[in-house]
Parts: C-alpha cells; structure tokens; sequence
C-alpha cells in the first residue's frame, strides 16, 4: 500500500522483518498521553530509547552516524523529516518532532520517523547480520518495560 | 600439603586449541589479565575466543569497547569467525561503549562504570578493548600514580567480583614498567614477525600466577575457527613406549631381510635417495602393509597434491583409497610455506591420537623444509629432532623420506642434516651398469640390530619396489659406475 507521505519507495526486500521490529519498538513506547499527536511522538520515544540503547553497544558516535545516514537516506522521501535534528550525545536525541508535527501533521510525522528506523535497522543488519541487529533492537524492547515513564514530552 | 589444603584455583578453558596447554592447565579463575601485542597481533580474536567459550546468561561476558575498533566494525569482522555465536550476543555476552568516559579522560568515571556494569550483570568474563587508550599512553595527560590507582582499584573490583579479566592493549616489549604488568596475573604476549615472504605468529606467555606455563615462543595460526596455538614441544619430557623390538613388515619384498628381519617398531626410519628412486613407493607400501595387518596409519605429505598422492597410491594398491575412505588412513596435506614445525606435529599429532595410529610417513623432509616459514628452515635439524623425538615417544613408527642429489662421483648416503634423528637409514641410488640406469638400494644403520651390508638391485614395478639380488660381481658400486669384478654376464633382475 502506497504512502501519501513519501514521494517514492526506496525500502528493501527486507523492510517487512525491518518494518515489523520498529513497528513493536514504538508500540512498546508507554502512550500516556490522549493528545492527537500520539504516533509521532512515540515514534520518537523510540529513537531516543534505541539511540540510548544502541550507544551503549556501539558508543554514541558509531550510533550517531548510523541515525545520521538513515536519516540523510529518508529524508528526500519524507518531507516530514526536514525539521528532524539529530543531537549527539543529548537527551533527547531526536529534536524539532513539535515542528515536524506542526509542519507536516502527525501521521506523515509518524510515519517518517518509522522509515527512518527501518532504514537504521536494515543498515544494521547489513553491518553485523539481521540476528544480531534484531538482538540489540530487542534489548530496546526490554529498556522500555524498565523505564515505562519514559514517556517523551518535547516543549 | 594436600590437594584441598592448597585450595586449588580453578581453571577455565580459553576455547583456543593449544593455549591452555602453554598457560599450564588453563587460565586461572577471577584472574586479571593482559593480552598484549601489536597491531593485527590477534588480541581481539583472543579475547573473543575466551568470551565465546565461557559465558552463559547466568554468567555473562562483558566486552568494554574503548576508543580504537569502532564496535560496529569489530562485531562485523569478528561475527566471520565459527567461533561467533550471535545467540550469546545480547544474552550471554553484551558489548558496552565507554568512549564517552574516556574520551572525558576522567579515570574515575571509568571505573565507576566498568563497575557499576559489572555490579548489574555480574560476569565471569570482563574484556577491556583496548585498556592502552584509557591511559597508557605517553602524553596521554594522565599522572602515572592515577594510572597506578585506577589499575589497582580496577584489579581489586573485578576480583572482587569473581571475574576472570582480560585487558587489551598494543604495549611495546620495552613497556613492561606500566602498572598494568605489575598488578596482572597473566600476561599473553602476541607478535607476528617478517621473515622474507612469510609471517609468523607467536605467543608467549610472560607470566601466569598459579600456573607453570610452557617457557618460549609457541607460534599460532588464525583461520576462520579462530585462533589455535601450537605448543613448543619440549623436549623429551616424555619416556619413549617400551617396544619389544617387535619387526614391522615393510611390505617391500626383500626389503625386510635387508633391514634383520623389517623396520623396528617405534623406531624413526630415514629412507633417502635421488629424484625419481621410488621413496615414496617404498613409504605408501610401508603404510599399506600395516593396514593390512589391521594396523593404522597417517601420511604427511608436502611434496604432492593429496589427490595427486592418494591417485598414485590407488594405482598400485587400492586398499589405501579404500582405508582413507574408511578412516584406518588419514593424509595430510601441509603445504603453506609460512608452517611451523610445531604446526605440523600439532597436526599429525592430532590424526595419530585421533585413529591410534602406529605408522607414520613423513614425505618428504625435503618438502617439510621448504613448507617451513624461513625463521624456521634455520632450525630444522633441532625442531625435527623434537618432532621426531615426540612422535616416537609415542610408541607410532616414523618413516622419514628424504631427497639427496644424485651425484656419480660421490656417494652422499643420506641427509646430513637429519640422518642424526634417525634409528635406521636405508638408501635409494642408481648406478650405471652397462650403459644402462639402474637402481640399487642399501642399508645404512639399523641401530642396535645386525642388517645387511650388501647393495642390491630394485625396480619400481605396477605393484611397487620390489627388491632383486645383490650386487657381488661389481666393484665401485659407491660411485655410481662400478666395474665388473669377474663374471662377465650382466646382473640378474628380479622379476
């Protein structure tokens, strides 16, 4: 099923298992809130939580330049991604979702954000094999029964 | 003292064929210790081997990547090997960045979350990698004395804790005065040296508390299982098998009564001759023979293409395919020319213990020598001489082929730089007997056994040598062109 919110469909033959990970990940986010805007930032509770998690993996400069080139490759298809910023080594790591959401309305922002985690879950699994790329995003899952307030709430 | 007063410290095994035996049993329980080397020196590959082998979810591994291998690349290179279980990874094993703390140069920061880390998991294994950029370097801005603290109090926690610890670090020989060394119990040493075309690996154990390691250089090899580690053999610490001078057919007609009655059994036999003289006819018929006598056997070959060796060998004696192919028989090929010699007993050894073999060919020394990594060709004579030395304290029958040059104005009986190791020597020429090439073979030394004296005639038929009658009418058989002596007919051949 085509998207309304990107321009074409660059996924890979693997997006199904890729898509079907990030879509657990963000359902695994706590939704506290009943605002309209739920999606887009449980999307992006997802990435801090897998940015957190992924660094202590990888460390926060090798999480960092895999978030950086998913983004860069997701972004020309998701115009609701040009406001996204990507902070380093900053709680939280993803900024601008307000003005995204603003901008582009939350279901594009939602959507968005999820392509842009397939694309990161996908080049992890070309760099160190699908098994253990599903192994650290399921140690996400496990972060977030932990701190189950962690719900995001960007000014 | 008796074994419990002395609260033994138990062992755990490193997962890496042959370190164990070098660090003496294997690496100390909740012992801290430093793998060292240079660049490229494998302490990575080490490291992971160790972890792989040991952790469980119960008690895991913890892998502290430093600055340096950037972790994703390291998990992508080091998922390649066998010995990678992506299944332990995430439960068993977890890889932790700390560039962060480092990269903040704060050593107290560090070691709060190495330990507050190894609080929350509580492993059996910690990797540090690399310990060295956390504060060994020089110019690094760190006091000495922090550095001393900060190793002392990391030693102290993860003992404390019961971990077996391993730090990583690219230190030079002429560093051994880092605080690190001083406070470890083990330190691995890692090197890979040049030598022409070739690199040799080595390893060397420069202290193991609780354990008496093997003393000096024990080279390894990496391959896609990892790292294995060939043991220096020392030598003859172990009792040659008492044989009772029991004869082993060679199964070469006539060669048999030549030797006082066939080859003794554990003896090393040396079999040398010219190019083309049959000595790897007369091997394969000694190893077919004790197949047929329901024995077992491994042939080492280095000068041919296993295919090419196992084809000859079919030819004239389709038992041996048959026995390879049943596992009575194992060929090894070793033909790289960056081998050790201890690789190479590592090998055979292993095939000998694994079919209980009793006849062993090496062919040839000739091929062994130039398969050697050159380091390594300048000391032949003493590493053959342990090879051989533990092959036969084994109680297995080493027969040896050797090639020596043809030379019709002198007679060069065997491999001067070997024929020492040997217990029985036996000789392949060929001399000229009326404008035609013949061959005649001798037998040189059967050590402490009577043998005969005589030189005689051989030929290399569809079923392999067989040996013909003496040579007495002819004078001058040593040098290639003997003379007739008194009866003008011309020596018989055997049939």
């Amino acid at each position: 099923m085509s998207s309304p919110y990107r321009s074409n469909d660059t996924t890979s033959g693997k997006v199904p298992a890729a898509r079907e990970i990030v879509r657990r990940l963000i359902g695994s986010r706590p939704r506290k809130q009943q605002r309209g805007d739920t999606g887009a930032r449980a999307a992006a509770a997802a990435c801090d939580s897998l940015y957190r998690e992924l660094s202590r993996w990888v460390g926060p400069d090798g999480c960092h330049a895999l978030f950086a080139r998913a983004l860069a490759e997701t972004r020309p298809q998701y115009p609701a991604l040009e406001k996204i910023q990507l902070r380093a080594r900053s709680e939280p790591y993803i900024e601008g979702i307000a003005d995204s959401i603003m901008a582009s309305g939350d279901p594009a922002t939602a959507e968005a954000l999820e392509s842009m985690l397939v694309r990161l879950v996908e080049l992890l699994g070309r760099l160190i094999g699908d098994d253990m790329a599903g192994k650290l995003i399921d140690r996400t899952f496990g972060d977030s029964e932990q701190s189950s307030g962690d719900t995001r709430e960007e000014a | 003292m008796n074994e419990a007063e002395r609260n033994p410290i138990r062992s755990l095994p490193s997962g890496v064929p042959g370190f164990d035996t070098v660090v003496g049993g294997g690496l100390p329980e909740f012992s801290f210790n430093l793998i060292a080397g240079g660049p490229g020196s494998g302490k990575t590959i080490l490291a992971h081997q160790i972890m792989f082998a040991n952790a469980t979810v119960e008690r895991p591994a913890l892998y502290f990547t430093v600055l340096g291998e950037p972790t994703l690349k390291m998990l992508r290179y080091q998922r390649q090997f066998k010995y990678f279980d992506p299944d332990l990874a995430g439960s068993a094993i977890h890889f932790i960045n700390l560039s962060a703390e480092v990269m903040d140069r704060n050593l107290g920061d560090v070691l709060a979350r190495i330990v507050s880390e190894t609080e929350r998991a509580k492993p059996g294994i910690v990797v540090v990698d690399s310990f060295r950029t956390i504060g060994g370097q020089s110019g690094s801005g760190v006091p000495p004395i922090e550095l001393d603290q900060f190793v002392q109090r990391l030693a102290l926690h993860l003992t404390t804790w019961e971990t077996t610890s391993f730090l990583l670090g690219e230190y030079a020989v002429e560093e051994q005065r880092n605080p690190v060394f001083t406070v470890a119990d083990g330190i691995f040493w890692l090197s890979q040296a040049t030598d022409r075309n070739s690199v040799v690996r080595k390893l060397q154990v420069i202290k193991t508390r609780g354990r008496a390691p093997m003393p000096g250089l024990h080279t390894f090899r990496i391959t896609d299982d990892g790292l294995q580690v060939f043991p220096r053999i020392p030598e003859h610490t172990r009792l040659r098998h008492e044989q009772q001078r029991r004869r082993l057919s060679t199964g070469v007609p006539g060669l048999d009564e030549m030797i006082g009655g066939g080859v003794v059994a554990g003896d090393a036999v040396m079999l040398t001759g010219p190019a083309g003289s049959g000595k790897s006819t007369v091997a394969t018929q000694f190893i077919a023979e004790g197949l047929k006598q329901g024995e077992t056997g491994v042939i080492a070959v280095f000068e041919e293409y296993p295919e090419d060796y196992l084809a000859r060998a079919d030819a004239r004696d389709s038992e041996v395919g048959d026995m390879i192919r049943s596992g009575k028989l194992e060929l090894i090929y070793l033909r790289p020319l960056d081998l050790s010699v201890d690789e190479a007993l590592a090998a055979i050894l292993e095939a000998v213990q694994r079919l209980k073999a009793t006849r062993i060919v090496i062919d040839s020394l000739s091929g062994f020598e130039v398969a050697l990594a050159p380091t390594f060709r300048e000391d032949f004579r003493e590493s053959l001489y342990r090879l051989v030395g533990t092959l036969t304290a084994t109680g297995v029958t080493v027969f040896m082929t050797a090639e020596v040059p043809e030379g019709f104005s002198d007679a060069k009986f065997t491999s001067e730089k070997v024929s020492f190791i040997t217990d029985e020597i036996l000789v392949q020429r060929y001399v000229e007997i009326e404008g035609e090439l013949l061959r005649v073979m001798a037998v040189i030394k059967v050590r402490g056994s009577d043998h005969s004296h005589e030189f005689r005639l051989y030929e290399i038929t569809e079923n392999g040598v067989v040996v013909g009658g003496p040579l007495k009418e002819y004078d001058g058989i040593i040098t290639g062109v003997p003379t007739l002596r008194s009866l003008p007919s011309r020596p018989k051949r055997s049939k």
